[in-house]
């Protein structure tokens, strides 16, 4: 699963998502997307479930661009364990996805195929997707 | 080169609850500059801009603007969209003056895919610039730029040296003979194999208990930075499928 080689602290904040994304937003390298519609915190896990998804159901053909990477650490207590004794350990990365951010792309493939490789995709998800297009030459 | 048409308005700049209730009326707010001469804010009809989107090589088609009786040849500069509905929600237009040399960005075409030996024998035509920029006469602007595809071999680059350009039309990048696309080798997704052999599946089974030992030992925290290392069993699972990173195709 994805993961930093290194992170600068240990420990995050929680944080809050705010807003849309305006950065990441466009199609840069495919002709196909998938772009987030609400906000969430996207574990390592769901992107690594769901780019296996499109990887197996394109077979051979295309190529799959992820433009996401899970660099905040999450912690969490262990189990009956009381509250306080300071903050929990280590357990994993989470990227903050705000609306509008292009998560995975693809190329090489037909329509068809793209739409059903991101139907499974978007399943292994938390977040709301729609399947985005190059509009044209844009 | 095609030449169309489009009916605008003049529009004043006030507040954005005025760009707003225009963009709620169907307009969309732009702006015509260049030419050395004021800019003009205009708006016109969302829908006539959305079907010349979805037709045309809208970007590089020069377009008479129409302003309360006033007719300017001008080209589509920069179009911006919503992040999440992907509607235009802003375009900007440039002023064209015959005798002048504009930079634009042109589209990229590629024909014969069925006559290329590369793409039959499974490989993937990897399209490293959509577009080219390019620098040429306002009265010629090429509506695209063509590639042929046929005796193209696998591994093998198609660099801008190869495309024949139109007369007086320059690559803005003339330091280095920069690559449009390449014809890469596919790769083989690895989907897990049935044993038949008792020889076989012992293989498997001392290769995944070794798989599963790499793993565990992946779950120790690094002391240093907490972060955890890399997990091999991901990259090894699906290794022939093509992912990359954003950042190393931008090297190329």
């Amino acid at each position: 699963m994805l993961q930093p080689a290194r992170t600068k602290y240990r420990k995050a904040f929680k944080g809050k998502i705010h807003g849309i994304a305006h950065r990441g937003s466009t199609l840069n390298f495919g002709s196909f997307g998938l772009k987030a519609i609400e906000p969430n915190r996207v574990t390592s896990k769901e992107i690594e479930a769901a780019r296996v998804a499109l990887t197996r159901h394109m077979k051979r053909a295309g190529r799959v661009w992820l433009r996401i990477f899970p660099n905040i650490p999450v912690t969490k207590k262990p189990i009956e364990v009381r509250m306080g004794k300071g903050k929990g350990g280590l357990e994993y990365y989470v990227f903050r996805v705000k609306p509008g951010r292009i998560i995975f792309e693809i190329d090489g493939v037909e329509e068809s195929v793209a739409k059903e490789a991101f139907e499974l995709a978007k399943a292994k998800l938390s977040i709301k997707t729609q399947m985005v297009k190059r509009l044209g030459t844009l | 080169m095609e030449n169309l048409k489009l009916e605008a308005t003049e529009r004043k700049i006030e507040s954005k609850g005025n760009l707003k209730k225009l963009r709620l009326d169907g307009f969309l707010p732009g702006i015509l500059y260049g030419d050395k001469e004021t800019n003009l804010p205009l708006s016109v009809k969302k829908n006539s801009v959305k079907k010349l989107l979805e037709s045309i090589n809208f970007m590089s088609s020069v377009i008479e603007i129409n302003i309360n009786g006033s007719k300017y040849k001008a080209l589509p500069k920069d179009i911006n969209f919503h992040p999440i509905n992907n509607e235009p929600i802003h375009i900007d237009f440039q002023k064209i003056k015959p005798g002048t040399k504009v930079v634009v960005n042109i589209p990229v075409r590629f024909i014969n895919n069925e006559n290329c030996p590369g793409l039959k024998m499974g490989g993937v035509l990897n399209i490293v610039r959509r577009k080219i920029e390019l620098k040429c006469p306002a009265e010629n602007i090429p509506t695209e730029i063509i590639v042929d595809l046929t005796n193209k071999e696998m591994n093998e680059s198609i660099h801008i040296s190869s495309v024949k350009l139109p007369e007086n039309v320059k690559p803005v990048i003339s330091d280095r003979d920069f690559t449009i696309a390449t014809i890469a080798a596919p790769t083989v997704v690895k989907e897990p194999e049935p044993a038949t052999a008792t020889t076989a599946t012992d293989a498997t089974t001392a290769g995944e208990a070794t798989a599963e030992g790499s793993v565990d030992s992946t779950k120790a925290t690094d002391p240093k930075t907490g972060a955890k290392p890399a997990d091999s069993k991901a990259k090894s699972a699906e290794g022939g499928a093509k992912t990359s990173s954003p950042a190393a195709d931008k090297k190329k």
